[in-house]
């Protein structure tokens, strides 16, 4: 019995110092002169793509297709009101369903990134990596650049492989910072993505499966509120805020206006950065050189 | 594979606000859909449904409730009637017809259609249109296929048919899609064409998701959040200038709290100059005139491709 535990004690305490030993945060942290915090507003443009994955019935893949045809031009066209830089997480396929809307946010200047081939990450190597070149290459045709950034689990060594420098899922710090793979190697910046400052999590109905008891039927008001207060705290901290949001979620004429309403209230503060999130893990690489190696 | 067939119900780029154009000189858009249904489930209404103290509110008290509301305001409504609830309460729904109400088919039973063979649904789709017809003395011009509160997503339940058995039936439009939030075309057939008419549906702003959700007696009471969206949704349509609709059920909204909050929201719409306030039929005639699927379904060649380890 005892020596169980001991065993217990001993692998749950290699487990947590395995974790610990892969997340490195930046030292000294700062934003370039002036600025005083960084907001990133980043759009997952699933689409239809991942309700099809599901193999969801036919008037859930109408839902997703608002973000294609309405949802996402809405978008574009407000980041542009505001001279915001987004970063549009962009499925390979979603270059063969909405070219004309991609082509359209790269002549904005907005940054295209990984949102995998499908919106699936498969657990075979070698498709694993057959979906991520094909998305790299997806996207490099449509924009002309290859993307360098990604929101996925793609492994580590693939997407250091491919030429990314950073990953934004998860939230192990409120900052950007440094993750390594187990082997102590294949750094990537880290851009923190948070549910709470995800869209679907309050407007989406049965999101991730949810049951119906614990639908998000938030109207937007309560989310600007939420959404405020989050940027306020990091403002005062002179931290960091990745807002995502879905364009057959938030392209929803009610919640465009929501957030025109947010982006112009952070603009009565001074040194408010809205760069893309490569603009942000470059500043991070120039700024402290990553463990284990230079991107 | 033609088109995107199974990713994509229709074009490419909805239509831009700018765009738009409602009859004389309009600036919005207004739907008030108002679903007659007491189904809970995927069997649509069973007999147990209409014994319960919410059916008889609904058909009694809480409709004339309603329509006192709408009369008020003086808006007419598209209301969605399963064909079952047609035939019951055919004086009623005679009633509202001449009231200038729209009557709409929802299904034979506001039953889950989706996992049914194309025959047997069609032989619903008839069936339900014939019993409506009976009653009203004419055919309706549009089918609903609304979700229910136990639904476990809220489109409403359609099969890979219902849209061309639709109109092979000859329906004029569909009354909730999901893919945009003005008018468009749900194409069933893309080498052909073959498109039905859809007009805009979005539970954010149906009171059945809001009001003693998920189910009575243990669900939760948010008045406050479906007032926020109606209003929120409102004016920024407004703005746009494109189409505002809102999706009611008696024996939901016709109870006092959300009667007063109805009022309170159809009070606010009135201050606003050049609303246009169509039932389905007429917004669909209006829609299938100015904007026909010849000069405004944009449908290119599929550039979709195959790939072995990917979906097809």
């Amino acid at each position: 019995m005892i020596s169980q535990l001991d065993r217990d004690l001993t692998e749950l305490q290699q487990a947590a110092a395995a974790s610990a030993a892969r997340h490195r945060r930046i030292a000294d942290f700062g934003w370039p002169p002036g600025v005083r915090i960084a907001v990133n507003f980043t759009l997952d443009f699933d689409s239809m793509l991942l309700r099809r994955l599901l193999n969801e019935p036919p008037m859930q893949l109408a839902k997703g297709e608002f973000g294609g045809r309405v949802g996402i031009w809405r978008l574009i066209e407000l980041f542009d009101s505001h001279k915001v830089r987004a970063t549009i997480f962009t499925p390979g396929r979603a270059c063969e369903l909405y070219p004309q809307a991609i082509r359209a946010a790269v002549k904005s200047g907005h940054e295209i990134a990984d949102h995998m081939w499908e919106h699936r990450v498969p657990q075979e190597a070698s498709l694993e990596e057959d979906h991520l070149a094909k998305t790299v290459a997806a996207i490099e045709q449509i924009s002309g650049r290859r993307p360098v950034g990604t929101r996925s689990g793609h492994s580590a060594p693939l997407l250091r492989k491919y030429g990314y420098i950073y990953r934004s899922e998860g939230s192990a710090d409120q900052l950007p910072h440094y993750v390594v793979d187990e082997g102590g190697e294949n750094c990537l910046v880290h851009l923190p993505f948070h549910y709470v400052i995800d869209d679907a999590m309050f407007f989406n109905f049965a999101w991730l499966g949810s049951e119906n008891a614990a639908q998000r039927i938030t109207d937007p008001e309560h989310v600007f509120d939420i959404w405020w207060a989050a940027f306020r705290q990091q403002y005062r901290e002179s931290g960091y805020l990745n807002i995502c949001m879905h364009p057959f979620v938030s392209g929803r004429a009610l919640r465009v206006a929501m957030v025109d309403r947010l982006i112009t209230r952070m603009k009565t503060l001074p040194g408010v950065w809205f760069p893309s999130c490569e603009e942000v893990a470059r500043w991070c690489l120039e700024k402290s050189l990553p463990p284990a190696q230079a991107a | 594979m033609p088109w995107k067939e199974r990713y994509t119900i229709s074009d490419e780029k909805s239509l831009a606000d700018d765009d738009i154009r409602w009859p004389q000189g309009a600036r919005c858009c207004v739907g008030v859909t108002v679903d007659l249904s007491l189904a809970a489930g995927p069997d649509g209404i069973r007999a147990a449904d209409l014994k319960t103290p919410e059916a008889e509110f609904g058909a009694n008290q809480g409709l004339s409730a309603l329509l006192a509301v709408l009369k008020r305001y003086d808006l007419k409504a598209t209301f969605a009637v399963p064909a079952v609830l047609a035939h019951i309460h055919a004086d009623q729904i005679r009633a509202l017809a001449a009231e200038g109400h729209e009557i709409a088919a929802h299904g034979f039973k506001h039953e889950d259609v989706s996992a049914l063979d194309r025959d047997d649904e069609g032989a619903r789709i008839v069936r339900a249109t014939e019993i409506i017809g009976e009653v009203t003395g004419r055919r309706p011009e549009g089918w609903f296929s609304l979700p229910r509160q136990g639904d476990p997503f809220a489109g409403g339940t359609i099969s890979a048919n219902t849209m061309d058995l639709l109109i092979e039936a000859g329906y004029a439009y569909m009354g909730n899609g999901l893919a945009d939030d003005i008018p468009h075309y749900w194409v069933t057939d893309f080498t052909s064409r073959r498109a039905i008419l859809t007009l805009p549906y979005y539970y954010h702003f149906d009171d059945q998701f809001f009001l003693m959700f998920p189910r009575k007696g243990t669900g939760l009471e948010h008045p406050d959040a479906l007032f926020k969206n109606w209003k929120a949704e409102f004016d920024a349509q407004y703005k746009r200038g494109r189409h505002f609709h809102m999706t009611l059920h008696p024996h939901h909204i016709g109870w006092c709290n959300r009667l007063q909050l109805l009022d309170d929201f159809l009070s606010y719409l009135r201050g606003f100059p050049a609303l246009w306030n169509p039932t389905g039929a007429e917004c669909a005639r209006y829609w299938l005139e100015t904007y026909p699927p010849s000069s405004h379904l944009h449908l290119e060649p599929s550039i979709w491709r195959d790939y072995p380890g990917s979906l097809s």
